[in-house]
């Protein structure tokens, strides 16, 4: 076990390393410069440029990037003077964070609630209504869900905060808006996963054993539909904890969802490979996670290189 | 078995339960009490620094007017005295400034002496400092040479004379150098928390010291939200009323239009589709903007535009008035003029720059299909061309794109011009135009500083904005009379700026269409809030009845 995961941590190292690489280079391709300004004088920008360390060979600028990344150094920001991005990144985290982790809950929560109803009504008007739901979760996109939450519950009943930041009550509809995909989707995955085990042999014998439908569901098909969920839900998670352009905007909410796109229009280069950093190193822990957390839900699975 | 099933139901409905109850009664509408004088207003984007030499974008630049005091201040269009004890009149032929300086005091204790303007100024145009907006600076003794590299910033032409007396000499008269001493390039800047806070000064309240009518609090330097609170210590403390200005981000319309309702701001910004719908609401008000969008022609790739008779054709082939009711529809005005009117009165004449020519310039602009076909006709035998097919460059907003669109239909309707929209990202408009890749373009400017020249400068032969490469000698020779023969002389001065947009519109060297209107919903019981010619509204001498 102990080999097998040093085994992933040296993997996930390299990608790492590979994907700092690949977007080092892609970034050279943007168009523009973090001085998109028109105004300056191009005598001006060449000053810039020189005290940025942007005038240096690409492959020069590449070490210098590569040496501060490994000492965890992502420099300063562009588009906020002074600023170094870890200082940005830790500022504006938070809100995403938070409410991707209570969209996650609530979302994974109802989603294999709702999945696992359906399943068990299979072709009854429960299993429709919930797989309509489900199809609305998926295909209504979450600001014109943000939105249709925001006006109704906030401004036309006052139940809620219409945004801005400030309290756990003005995370509730923002949670509601982002959990709506992962609802819908584990729902949808729940309710394949958990027909395919009804109808399997070993369910056939817990029934002919004479346990009820509820024990039935409980103690055997929920456990074991839930297994591919946990795959999704890894990525899911991680897409969800660092936040949405659009409910952020919508909501005021000042997390780092927006920053993923500023960065890129205004070229902020340390920002861009901090903002993709993180998420690489976030996806990819998450999934060595789940690929070991499978061993302990599932005893079919064996890790490779276990046992050996 | 069967109860710890529902258990679950149970806990998980319970908890949603709780979360849809937990905070109900904390919103609602919160009218102000006669005596509240907090005003809570919204920006579109953060705070990205609050060091005066390196704000270069307004958000910036409105929280740092409202906590840094520079030479000058505007109060709405007039021009009145900050830091200095007047606006002065310059000596030397124009290229010398002596400015007596006030008694006043930064927020930490310090008096606001002139070297602190020496400091801050000699640091601007410092390459070290990476000031963008350093170019503001040319003209001032050295400056070039500084930003350059080639002289030390100490060589820069500003001295103090005494703690309350700050001389600045220029190389050549700069009529319109007092208009620029309001911007934050050209604040004073104590050297002691400069120096102390090194490169976090501007990055957090924390690192910062002011000298205007408020201090920044609150401010984490990448936050969403941050407060302005009266400067006890400001010089005109007696005329400040309004004593909190609570800051939030809002980039979505919507949100801040339910926000403005729900009493939640005093002042939200619109656009788009809520600008439309709130146009007609009693609390609207139009911020006019330095700011000009136009149609520019490549005359150096298209050598058929530099014929007049076909520019002109196209300038009256659009109807402004029906595209900024019907495509833009968010407040923004058309205008027969690159200069934008409420950015600079006339002196000579007592009223508005473009309120002031003395030619008609209507007549160039105003919607007249037949006339237009006719010069177009007559434009393409001059050239000898039977047709030209062109592609229009616009940016990739949603407000842009109906744009192109429309000018496409319109100017469809000259014989003989086939028009293709491009749209792309603005970064890669910006390159394209000033690389010269493009046919016609939908192109913008706003005012670096309340002045004509500011717009008028662009479209000089030589100059590096103008990328349709317009050129006519006589609006040239205007021009550079403007800045250096007539140079202080206001009379001939302006005469020559009224002269030159004359020219300009009656030869649409470029193709003026509308000036931006910025939309907002203002809570009316304020009242002498002012808003300038720099874009930037002023606080001092407001109220909340």
């Amino acid at each position: 076990m102990v080999k097998y995961v040093l085994k992933r941590i040296g993997y996930l190292l390299l990608t790492l390393f590979i994907v700092a690489s690949i977007t080092f280079f892609l970034m050279k391709l943007l168009p523009g410069t973090p001085f998109n300004n028109p105004k300056i004088p191009a005598a001006q920008i060449a000053i810039l440029r020189k005290q940025y360390g942007l005038d240096l060979p690409v492959w020069q600028q590449y070490l210098n990037y590569m040496v501060g990344i490994a000492h965890g150094d992502f420099g300063e920001s562009y588009q906020f003077a002074g600023q170094t991005v870890s200082y940005l990144i830790s500022t504006r985290i938070g809100p995403s964070l938070q409410l991707g982790v209570q969209a996650m809950i609530i979302g994974t929560l109802l989603g294999i609630l709702l999945g696992a109803i359906a399943a068990i009504r299979k072709n009854t008007w429960v299993d429709a209504t919930a797989t309509i739901f489900a199809i609305i979760g998926r295909s209504i996109p979450n600001f014109v869900f943000a939105a249709l939450l925001q006006f109704w519950l906030a401004y036309k009943w006052r139940l809620f905060p219409i945004a801005l930041w400030d309290g756990f009550s003005s995370s509730i509809l923002p949670t509601l808006a982002l959990a709506m995909a992962p609802l819908a989707n584990t729902a949808r995955f729940m309710r394949t996963e958990m027909v395919d085990v009804l109808s399997s042999d070993y369910i056939e014998l817990a029934k002919s054993k004479g346990e009820s439908q509820w024990q039935v569901v409980a103690k055997h098909a929920m456990r074991n539909s839930m297994i591919p969920i946990v795959t999704i839900i890894g990525p899911m998670a991680v897409d969800l904890m660092l936040g949405s352009l659009v409910v952020e905007n919508v909501f005021a909410i000042p997390g780092i969802g927006q920053q993923f796109v500023q960065s890129i229009t205004t070229n902020d280069y340390p920002v861009i490979m901090g903002l993709t950093m993180l998420y690489s190193v976030m996806l990819t822990v998450v999934i060595l996670i789940v690929d070991i957390l499978y061993g302990f839900i599932d005893p079919r699975i064996r890790l490779s290189g276990e046992g050996n | 078995m069967k109860h710890r099933y529902f258990a679950i139901i149970g806990t998980v409905g319970l908890a949603a339960a709780l979360l849809l109850t937990a905070c109900q009664g904390k919103s609602g509408a919160n009218a102000k009490s006669s005596a509240d004088t907090t005003w809570s207003r919204m920006e579109k984007d953060v705070i990205t620094t609050m060091d005066p030499s390196l704000i270069t974008d307004s958000v910036s630049g409105q929280a740092a007017a409202d906590t840094y005091e520079g030479l000058y201040r505007y109060y709405g269009a007039e021009l009145e005295p900050g830091v200095a004890k007047s606006v002065v009149k310059p000596t030397q032929n124009g290229t010398v400034y002596t400015f007596k300086l006030r008694n006043s005091k930064w927020s930490n204790g310090d008096p606001v002496t002139a070297k602190d303007f020496v400091f801050a100024w000699r640091r601007t145009v410092d390459p070290a400092t990476k000031s963008q907006y350093a170019y503001l600076y040319t003209g001032i003794k050295n400056a070039d040479q500084i930003m350059a590299g080639k002289k030390k910033a100490d060589t820069l032409g500003v001295k103090a004379l005494d703690d309350h007396t700050f001389q600045v000499t220029l190389e050549h008269a700069i009529p319109y150098f007092g208009t620029m001493m309001v911007s934050n390039a050209f604040y004073p800047e104590n050297q002691k928390v400069v120096d102390q806070a090194g490169k976090k000064f501007g990055t957090q309240s924390k690192y910062l010291v002011f000298n205007g009518p408020y201090k920044l609090t609150k401010w984490n330097g990448t936050g969403n939200s941050w407060t302005e609170v009266k400067n006890p210590d400001y010089w005109n403390a007696k005329d400040i009323h309004v004593n909190k200005i609570n800051v939030q981000v809002v980039k979505d319309a919507s949100t801040a239009m339910n926000l403005f309702q729900a009493g939640k701001l005093d002042d939200a910004q619109l656009d788009g589709d809520q600008a439309a719908q709130a146009k007609s609401q009693k609390d609207y008000k139009g911020m006019k903007q330095s700011r000009t969008t136009y149609l520019e022609f490549n005359q150096k790739k298209i050598p058929a535009f530099r014929n007049t008779k076909l520019r002109q054709a196209v300038s009256l082939a659009i109807d402004r008035q029906e595209f900024v009711k019907k495509v833009l529809d968010d407040g923004s005005i058309s205008t027969d003029t690159v200069t934008s009117s409420g950015l600079a009165k006339d002196p000579t004449t007592g009223k508005d720059f473009t309120k002031s020519l003395t030619a008609s310039t209507a007549q160039y602009t105003a919607f007249n299909l037949a006339k237009a076909k006719k010069l177009w006709q007559e434009g393409l035998q001059e050239t000898g061309q039977k047709s030209l097919d062109i592609t229009l460059l616009s940016d990739d907003t949603s407000a842009a794109k109906r744009s192109a669109e429309y000018f496409q239909n319109a100017l469809g309707e000259l014989p003989g011009l086939k028009i293709s929209v491009q749209p792309v990202p603005f970064k890669t408009r910006i390159a394209r135009s000033m690389a010269g890749n493009f046919d016609m373009v939908i192109s913008g400017w706003g005012a670096d500083f309340p002045d004509p020249i500011s717009f008028l400068d662009l479209f000089t032969t030589d100059n590096t904005y103008n990328f349709g490469h317009y050129s006519n000698k006589q609006y040239d020779a205007l021009i550079a009379a403007s800045k250096t023969t007539d140079a202080t002389n206001e009379t001939k001065r302006w005469t020559d700026l009224r002269q030159a947009q004359e020219l300009l519109t009656k030869e649409e060297g470029i193709v003026p269409v509308y000036q931006m209107v910025q939309s907002h919903l203002v809570n009316p019981k304020m009242q002498g809030m002012t808003y300038s010619p720099n874009n930037l509204y002023n606080f001092i001498g407001a109220k909340i009845k």
